[in-house]
């Protein structure tokens, strides 16, 4: 990580006076600022996988994991121990070595890209003043971004190295899709960099003392959260790993550590775009409004609470997602990415551009023009969405009248009746029903270990 | 002693490992592009090179170039060629077909030449060139992004602008290669269920999907056919290669051996020969 | 630490200033190719074509009224990235004139029956069913005029860029357009397919020396504006290997361009493969781009170390003459004799490069010229002779088309006399000012050469046109279709142009004087 960084801080825009922080660590902080995140990391993918288990049981009224430990929580721990001791499988006609070298490519990025979060202002450990944060430079985002790409090789060459046919499928389903929604994701960004003046994370955290970008440019905010479920494969937008369609995607032909390195990178990767979206959008580590009265809140180890706090929001909306949302269809994904996100995208860059050309030519605030432009945009675009969904479903109903009355054998075919139409049983003897009473008394427990 | 100067000291060793690995392992990746048989290796041979190519970017005080290089060169265009070699499923054995004799060896001689002609001429070139980091360069208008937006809108504005012809031009010739239209409009879902029930009239075939092998017979095996609830084969639930090579198992015949022997209480494990004579 | 904030506050820049004006031309042309591929996305099938004819031509004219406006400027503008002065606008005008006849050619819709030159639509497979349904329904491919559009943009470009990094990018822009064209016939459409591959292969291996070559001229100046490069020469007196190298690599990667050899092999399968109206425009207006780049780069920037890239230029110069006419002699296809006779002419205009004089300027502009119009007739007559399958392109059905269409072949035979530099003929005052301008640019036996290969080259000529005017016709050989006013057009303009110019050449050999001075 450390060449990452610029060899040289030459002299900083105001804008940026937050890198000043950086690059005056001693080695042995670096090293604990490292460690420390990798353990962060572990820790809430545990808690997340757990967290989603449980969440989506009782969306689907069932309990969910809550044997192992204490309210189930060291559950996803012994399924990794679980997988850890499997038999190690390698496919007859795989490519060995881009197979193994697959999930370490998709997984090293994942831990890769959290060294520019910032997790909190300046603190000091062990007598050391440094920020809550291993690195930062001015493209910070960008290198995201960059790491974000490279993850993608894994999952791509994981299906292409499997020498088999719905792994390849997954692996390009995912490509195809990850690199049109961080199309979509990239742009997004630009608008907060225009606000920001500045592609530094710890300096756009500062950038949001007053104001969250989120509200500033909120069609932004709503794009990159769209965009970041399609980036991270997830609900409803998991079609490289569609059980249906394609078994289990790109991690078809995987077992055992290989598999829960897969696992491992989602999620992270899941925990990464939710910090990325609380950093560029939610104002990072800082305090929400309330509580960001007290000046307190701002300072020390307090933020990384309302930092995780953010994150976990996010993380329950993902998981909110997958326990209500049916899966896209591949076309209608592909579709809503490349000529409605993008397009409206490219629309909202033009507009805050000329926002802030106009405000800078004429000494205007630019704040109050892009949130009241934001604002219509979002509400203009949701419109037409949703006028567009409306007419087709008017239009549906007009071609196809369902007549008022049930004909139960219409045409010659057993028929379900229609909405609309009144269902009339036909007359049988009537016996105790047994079978029924049975049945609403277990509990379906089944249950699935969601898969990379 | 000020930062900036504690960092220069320390940075010029570090600049000068990272170099080392970077450079050796993107001249690895370049050989490696060349003699790997794959064309997926290659291709990630070449995402290895410019990966270390964008870190020497980055060690030599050009961060924004070094982000760019991976996200476009890694990220996408590279990506887009692993895609469509795994689209095509371009094969080793369809590139290495020598068609004029001797032509691996006069390359490798002329390649060598030329290398080694380019490495003097550079090598001569560069004799007394300082040191061709940016940090003067970047300190100039306040960080390497402004002192790039600097050059991009002023002095090189047209090119600039220009490239996005080139861009257009791009866009335009994939869609005219690629871009199918329909000449007629796609059959939607209804109007094929439409079809499907109106064929089952005219020619009573099945409109439901076909009964997958093995439905109601003894054996799930692929090459047994279902069986109808009236006893008799489904043949279509057999794939049509293996009907094609006539290797349908005769399970309505074996069928009724077996009821015939269940009735006489014969025993009823025996094994079932195929056609091969193979015993199952 | 209070010293790095201070010194936070970045300068202003300071934008650069573009005289509009003086690029307008390249600006419309290029604006307008944007347009037109606005037209592909919102007007109706039916109605695009005509929109695009209009768009097309009207772009053009107007092109080429803003360049003649703009004679006798001289200037640099953009930021010191394009430079507007005499041989640039010369460039620009034979450039668009060469492009309207190509617009001509490219418009036909008479001779073929099933329609225009190019297929109904590019992504339906060669003898498929969607391809013929394509065909019945008469679809056609209008993306053509975006693309010629942008092609034109980027050879205007090419001609008038005065750093690499701008040549670099209009040679892109200029290629890759005809990269696709080439790959769209509507007839033989594998062959096409494979010319298209072929072009865009070499091409992009050709971009890449370019590309190489400008990079070392960059490590070397540090600047890749050519008037800097040419100080930085003059300030280091000695051999540098990044400027030898850099020279050699930029070289190679415009002898591509040219077709000269041994960087021809891509020429005769590429113009036999493409749409002949593409093959006419790509062997006119290409020749003519990469030249006027050429030309600009060896006299401006490498002036001061012509005697370290002259011999390579004497080398190559004798090899394209020769092998080129030579090579031309075995042909048994029209379009590739023609192909092979362009290699022969990209010798020739090699001594105009060698030269490195004002006479050498002027006579390569006069010679690109009356190339390019001859070039445009000539394949326009070819894209007339046609059997049942398309053109007929084998010499041997060619034999005796005099008798049956003297007026046709009369045109052709008029074409290939000024290939041949006969006197009364365009070609004839295009090489001799080239050859004079050799000897005196002390090239002297380079032009002896050049006259041994023209003498050569007459031959080959002269072969043709026996065939052509003299021999029995074949019984079943191919009908001479009479075309719509635009190919008609087409072949006028450049017949009335070569004898015009073979005829009274002085006004156009003083305007090319006039205008040979490189602004820098």
């Amino acid at each position: 990580m450390n060449e990452l960084t610029p060899t040289t801080p030459s002299p900083i825009a105001a804008t940026e006076e937050t890198l000043l922080w950086f690059g005056h660590d001693p080695l042995w902080l670096v090293i604990l600022k490292v460690v420390g995140i990798f353990v962060i990391l572990v820790l809430v993918v545990l808690f997340t996988i757990w967290l989603e288990r449980r969440v989506v049981g009782r969306m689907q009224q069932r309990i969910g994991p809550n044997r192992t430990g204490p309210f189930g929580l060291l559950q996803s721990l012994m399924d990794g121990f679980k997988l850890a001791f499997k038999e190690e499988i390698f496919p007859t006609a795989a490519d060995k070595a881009v197979y193994i070298i697959a999930p370490i490519l998709s997984v090293v990025p994942a831990y890769m890209a959290w060294a520019v979060i910032p997790f909190g202002p300046e603190v000091s450990i062990f007598g050391q003043a440094t920020p809550l944060q291993l690195t930062d430079f001015p493209v910070a985002v960008l290198y995201i971004l960059a790491i974000a790409s490279i993850g993608i090789y894994g999952i791509v060459l994981a299906g292409w190295a499997s020498g088999s046919t719905y792994p390849l499928l997954g692996g390009l389903r995912s490509s195809a899709q990850m690199i049109s929604y961080e199309i979509a994701m990239g742009l997004s960004f630009v608008a907060v960099f225009l606000f920001a003046g500045t592609m530094s994370t710890s300096s756009i955290v500062n950038g949001q003392v007053d104001l969250w970008f989120g509200l500033l440019v909120l069609p932004s905010f709503l794009i990159y959260a769209t965009a970041m479920i399609g980036e991270t494969n997830r609900a409803p937008f998991d079609l490289p790993e569609a059980e249906s369609e394609l078994v289990g995607g790109f991690h078809t032909e995987y077992s055992t550590m290989k598999f829960a390195l897969f696992f491992l990178a989602e999620y992270i990767n899941m925990v990464t775009v939710s910090a990325v979206a609380v950093t560029l959008f939610l104002g990072g580590w800082r305090a929400p409004f309330p509580i960001s009265m007290w000046s307190g809140a701002n300072e020390g180890w307090f933020p990384m609470i309302w930092f995780f706090l953010k994150i976990f929001i996010f993380i329950f909306v993902f998981i909110w997602l997958r326990g209500t949302l049916p899966r896209f269809r591949y076309d209608q994904f592909m579709r809503f990415g490349w000529k409605v996100l993008i397009p409206i995208s490219v629309l909202w860059i033009l507009i805050i551009a000329i926002i802030r050309g106009v405000s800078d030519e004429y000494g205007l605030t630019a704040t109050p023009l892009a949130i009241t432009a934001g604002f219509i945009l979002t509400v203009a675009v949701l419109w037409i969405l949703g006028r567009n969904v409306k007419r087709r479903r008017v239009k549906n109903l007009a071609e196809n009248t369902i007549p008022e009355k049930f004909k139960p054998n219409s045409g010659g075919f057993p028929v379900p009746p229609l909405p609309g139409q009144e269902y009339r049983p036909a007359r049988r003897t009537v016996v105790a029903d047994v079978g029924a009473a049975t049945d609403a008394g277990t509990t379906s427990v089944s249950e699935e270990v969601r898969g990379g | 002693m000020t930062a900036s100067s504690v960092l220069a000291a320390t940075s010029n060793s570090g600049a000068e490992i990272v170099f080392w690995v970077c450079a050796t392992l993107a001249v690895i990746g370049a050989v490696g592009m060349i003699l790997s048989k794959k064309p997926v290796h290659s291709a990630l041979f070449v995402a290895l090179t410019m990966i270390n190519l964008a870190i020497l970017y980055v060690a030599l005080s050009a961060p924004f170039l070094g982000m760019v290089q991976i996200i476009v060169y890694t990220g996408a265009v590279m990506m887009l060629f692993v895609f469509v070699m795994m689209i095509v499923g371009v094969d080793a054995s369809d590139s290495l077909i020598e068609t004029i004799k001797g032509q691996r060896w006069a390359a490798i001689v002329l390649v060598l030449g030329f290398a080694a002609m380019l490495i003097g001429a550079i090598v001569n070139g560069l004799q007394g060139v300082p040191d061709p980091s940016l940090v003067a360069a970047n300190a100039e208008y306040g960080g390497n992004l402004q002192g790039i937006a600097k050059i991009i809108f002023t002095d090189y504005v047209i090119a600039f602008e220009v490239t996005s012809a080139l861009l257009i031009v791009a866009a335009l010739g994939a869609m005219l290669l690629t871009h199918r239209e329909r000449h007629t409009p796609k059959a939607t879902q209804e109007e094929r269920s439409k079809a499907r029930f109106l064929r089952y009239a005219a020619t009573s075939e099945l409109p439901g999907n076909l009964p997958p092998a093995g439905t109601y017979a003894r054996h799930n095996a692929i090459d047994t056919p279902a069986l109808a609830p009236d006893g008799s084969t489904v043949p279509a639930s057999v794939p049509g290669p293996l009907r094609e090579r006539g290797n349908v198992r005769p399970v309505d015949v074996a069928a009724e051996v077996e009821v015939e022997e269940i009735s006489e209480g014969k025993t009823v494990v025996a094994p079932i020969n195929d056609e091969d004579g193979e015993q199952r | 630490m209070n010293s790095l904030l201070a010194a936070g506050t970045s300068p202003e820049f300071a934008l650069p200033s573009i005289e509009y004006r003086l690029i307008s031309p390249i600006l419309l042309v290029l604006g307008m190719a944007v347009i037109s591929v606005l037209v592909e996305a919102f007007v109706p099938r039916a109605h695009r074509r005509v929109v695009q004819l209009v768009l097309t031509f009207s772009t053009l004219i107007v092109a080429l009224i803003l360049v003649v406006m703009l004679a006798g400027q001289r200037a640099v503008t953009a930021a010191g990235s394009l430079a507007v002065d005499g041989p640039a606008l010369f460039m620009q005008g034979t450039l668009l004139v060469l492009a309207l006849m190509a617009a001509l050619l490219v418009a036909e819709r008479g001779v073929d029956p099933a329609g225009d030159a190019f297929a109904a639509r590019a992504n339906a497979l060669p003898g498929s069913i969607d391809e013929r349904e394509f065909t019945k329904r008469g679809w056609l491919t209008t993306e053509v005029w975006c693309l010629f559009l942008f092609s034109v943009g980027g050879m205007m470009l090419f001609v008038t860029g005065t750093d690499l990094l701008i040549l670099f990018v209009a040679l892109e822009i200029m290629s890759l357009p005809l990269y696709l064209l080439a790959g769209i016939a509507r007839r033989r459409r594998l062959l096409s397919q494979e010319a298209a591959m072929k072009y865009f292969l070499l091409g992009a291996f050709s971009s890449g020396f370019f590309l190489y070559g400008s990079a070392l001229l960059y490590g070397f100046a540090g600047t890749v504006d050519l008037g800097g490069i040419a100080d930085a020469i003059t300030a280091n007196a000695g051999q540098n290997g990044l400027l030898i190298a850099g020279t050699a690599l930029i070289a190679v990667g415009l002898f591509f361009k040219v077709a000269a050899v041994p960087f021809h092999q891509w020429a005769p399968d590429v113009y036999q493969g493409s749409p002949t109206a593409i093959t006419a425009f790509m062997a006119s207006c290409v020749k003519v781009a990469a030249f006027g780049a050429m030309l600009r780069i060896m006299y401006v920037a490498l002036g001061g170390v012509r005697w370290d890239w002259r011999p390579m230029f004497w080398v190559i110069a004798i090899l394209t003459m020769f092998v080129g006419s030579i090579i031309a002699l075995t042909q048994t296809d029209v379009k590739r004799m023609l192909a092979y006779s362009s290699v022969a002419h990209a010798g020739f205009l090699l001594i105009a490069v060698v030269a490195t004089n004002e006479e050498g300027l002027a006579g390569a502009m006069f010679y690109l010229l009356a190339y390019g119009v001859a070039t445009i007739g000539g394949f326009g007559v070819i894209t007339l002779v046609r059997d049942s399958t398309g053109e007929a392109t084998h010499l041997s059905s060619w034999a005796g088309l005099g008798k049956r269409s003297p007026w046709v072949a009369g045109a052709f035979a008029v074409f290939l006399l000024s290939f041949a530099g006969i006197p009364l003929t365009a070609g004839f005052i295009g090489k001799f000012a080239v050859f004079e301008a050799g000897v005196a640019g002390g090239a002297g036996w380079l032009v002896v050469a050049a006259v041994l290969a023209s003498a050569i080259a007459v031959f080959f000529y002269g072969r043709v046109i026996v065939i052509l005017l003299f021999s029995v016709p074949a019984a079943d050989g191919p009908t001479v279709v009479v075309p719509s006013s635009f190919t008609a057009f087409a072949i006028a303009a450049g017949l009335s142009l070569t004898v015009v110019l073979g005829i009274i050449p002085q006004p156009f050999l003083d305007l090319a004087e006039k205008a040979s001075i490189f602004v820098r």
